[in-house]
């Protein structure tokens, strides 16, 4: 990442602001921009795609909320928690749901770069950190 | 009974689900003992940030969609992808009267062998220096054990006193000097039982060193029984840079212990030429904009927010800094010995010059000052050796002047002969501290002409065989001195008669 020049920066980060609507990735404006992109590519088209990439991927993962769990989660639970995290967060957030047996049992919630960690697996590993 | 249980049950059961949110990012890229990490968008500026397997960061650079951190550690298990999370805390490391007498590292870990450190207190590394309202003018006095220092250049409690001068000039043995002159002090003034009595607790900074050296320093230590009240951090040179980055920071905040819990602390960093190296060496890999000397912009500040942390503080404690500085062919206007130099409060010039003539310790008089001065000696010391810088700035010219050889008058041959007489007498080896008693009375003896007539090349050994005979026969006397402080008529006549009895019994 520390290889995408100065200007190029300045570049993507319009074109993701063009890619939002009301705060969230459009499908419609990311096939806008690429369309644009096609026709009058800009130099170095792989670094600026790539960053362009990097940037929506934050932004999508910053309205979902990416559940993993290891037993089954009522949908109830699903619905919850995405309304707590878009309480918390101030912005839409839709949950998904992932299963990792390696949590043993319990729930680990991910928003962009927050981890929200209530699973055995990271008790345990809290606890052997204290110890 | 169950429902108790039950309820303390239900309350456990509560804490353990309660989720716990970190922040995290994931390492885009290490190298040279930085990592770049994407996300942490919560990390504040210097706080830890947890690595896998244990390791620590701290977050030194935050950027635009990026944060760099400097690895604490063993970097090679690191690798792209690894997940990193924020601690929410600032690098601390434990403090108190545990560490006298260990080694430790620049985090504050044992390195010694002697089991972990016993203490339950931790002091942020970094930590904002007391501002002007908390401090106290500098006037009670920290004797080094040097006549040359204690009597011409003197240095007091919370004061930044700064030694300077080539490679192989003696620094580390004046700091080593001083170490061991406090431990002196300790010993006697907590034998005497006074209450009044303050002792000075020493702190010694390595910083990229060669462990041999460190080694034989705390040999040194040791030897002289100083390491009890001594707790040395060690950052040598084949640590990471970022390791001997936090040293001295680490180093101020065991001191800074002692200061506010009402104690008088002393620390040496030695060296800070090679902690500014350190220092450039983590700017470059994080591709800061280097400037003059390729150090970058804050070089300045990196010493400065180090050096205002010693102080004395209004009704606790104090604590003195003795950094030292490597110079290249005695070149003061570098960029780095000009910038401490101006943040300092004096300085102890040491000369490649001196030391090979075997003037030793190579202080040079005229360069050197410090600029608390006589506010920090004692009455006698001032009553015996007020004088002697000037009287040796003089014999300096002179001796330049004489080199010429010219016919030269009584007067001037006088002053001539007088001054390297002085010369003589401050010459003193290494790890061989004289209490101020003592120092008084070689002065004092130089006053009263117990050095004229003799040959000049028999000064040092007669000037030390008077504290040899003070210190085995006249205790009272040396116990007296000591707690008055200052000459009276009647103590003088004292110590003329000891003088004339030590006369004596050398003929
Ligand atoms: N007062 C002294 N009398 C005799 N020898 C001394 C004296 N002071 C220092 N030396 C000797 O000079 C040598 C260099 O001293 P020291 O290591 O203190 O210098 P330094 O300036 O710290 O060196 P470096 O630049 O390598 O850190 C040592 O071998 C030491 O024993
Ligand atoms: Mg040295």
């Amino acid at each position: 990442m520390a290889a995408v020049p100065a200007k190029t920066r300045v570049f993507v980060k319009q074109l993701v602001q063009l890619s939002l609507v009301n705060g969230r990735v459009s499908s419609e404006q990311v096939a806008g921009v690429l369309e644009y992109l096609e026709k009058h590519p800009p130099a170095r088209p792989q670094v600026v795609l790539g960053y362009y990439r990097d940037l929506i991927a934050a932004e999508l993962a910053k309205g979902e909320a990416r559940i993993e769990h290891a037993g089954p989660v009522a949908p109830s639970a699903v619905a919850a928690i995405a309304a707590a995290m878009t309480r918390r967060y101030g912005r839409p957030v839709e949950a998904v749901t992932l299963p990792n047996p390696a949590l043993f049992a319990g729930l680990r919630v991910r928003v962009a770069d927050d981890v929200f960690e209530s699973s055995v697996s990271g008790q345990l590993a809290a606890l052997a950190a204290s110890c | 009974m169950s429902t108790v249980l039950a309820q303390i049950e239900s309350q456990i059961a509560k804490l353990s689900s309660t989720a716990v949110r970190k922040n995290t990012g994931f390492i885009t890229a290490v190298a040279d003992g930085v990592a770049k990490v994407n996300g942490l968008s919560d990390v504040m500026y210097n706080e830890m940030v947890a690595f896998p397997g244990g390791v620590i960061g701290i977050a030194l650079n935050l950027g635009e969609d990026e944060v760099g951190c400097v690895v604490l550690g063993d970097v090679s298990q690191l690798k792209q992808g690894d997940e990193v999370q924020t601690t929410g805390k600032l690098l601390s490391v434990p403090v108190g009267k545990g560490l006298l007498g260990r080694v430790v590292d620049a985090l504050g870990n044992a390195v010694d062998g002697k089991g972990a450190i016993d203490s339950t207190t931790f002091y942020p590394v970094e930590k904002i220096a007391p501002g002007i309202m908390a401090r106290k003018s500098v006037n009670q006095p920290l004797f080094t054990g040097i006549m040359a220092i204690d009597s011409m250049i003197p240095i007091g409690r919370g004061q930044r006193e700064l030694i300077i001068g080539d490679r192989g000039t003696g620094k580390t043995t004046i700091a080593i000097d001083t170490i061991i002159n406090q431990a002196n002090i300790n010993r006697v003034g907590l034998a005497s039982g006074d209450p009044a009595f303050r002792p000075v607790y020493s702190i010694y900074v390595a910083i990229g060193q060669k462990n041999s050296n460190i080694v034989r320093t705390i040999a040194a230590l040791e030897a002289a029984g100083a390491l009890e009240f001594t707790c040395i951090v060690a950052a040598p040179a084949a640590d990471n840079p970022a390791n001997q980055y936090l040293a001295p920071y680490s180093g101020a905040a065991i001191g800074e212990w002692f200061m506010e819990n009402g104690m008088d602390a002393l620390i040496v960093y030695d060296d800070l030429s090679k902690h500014a190296v350190a220092y450039r060496q983590i700017s470059l890999i994080l591709k800061r904009p280097s400037g003059r000397e390729a150090y970058p912009g804050d070089v300045f500040y990196l010493h400065s927010r180090l050096l205002e942390r010693a102080a004395r503080l209004d009704g606790k404690g104090s604590l003195t800094a003795l950094p030292i500085i490597e110079t290249l062919a005695g070149d003061v206007s570098a960029y780095i010995p000009t910038n401490v130099i101006s943040i300092t409060d004096g300085q102890i010039f040491l000369e490649t010059d001196l030391f090979n003539q075997g003037i030793r310790p190579a202080v040079s008089v005229g360069l050197s000052v410090s600029r608390v001065g006589s506010a920090a000696q004692i009455k006698a010391t001032k009553q015996v050796g007020g004088k002697l810088k000037g009287e040796l700035a003089q014999f300096r010219e002179l001796a330049a002047f004489a080199q010429f050889g010219s016919d030269l008058d009584a007067k001037t041959k006088a002053q001539l002969d007088r001054g390297s007489r002085i010369v003589e007498l401050f010459k003193q080896p290494a790890f061989n501290p004289i209490s101020i008693e003592l120092q008084a009375v070689t002065i004092f003896a130089l006053q009263k002409g117990y050095y004229d007539g003799i040959d000049i090349k028999t000064v040092t050994k007669t000037s030390a065989s008077i504290r040899e005979f003070f210190k085995t026969r006249q205790d009272a006397l040396l116990t007296e001195i000591r707690t008055k402080a200052a000459l009276d008529k009647d103590l003088e006549a004292k110590i003329v008669t000891a003088l004339n009895a030590w006369k004596s019994s050398a003929a």
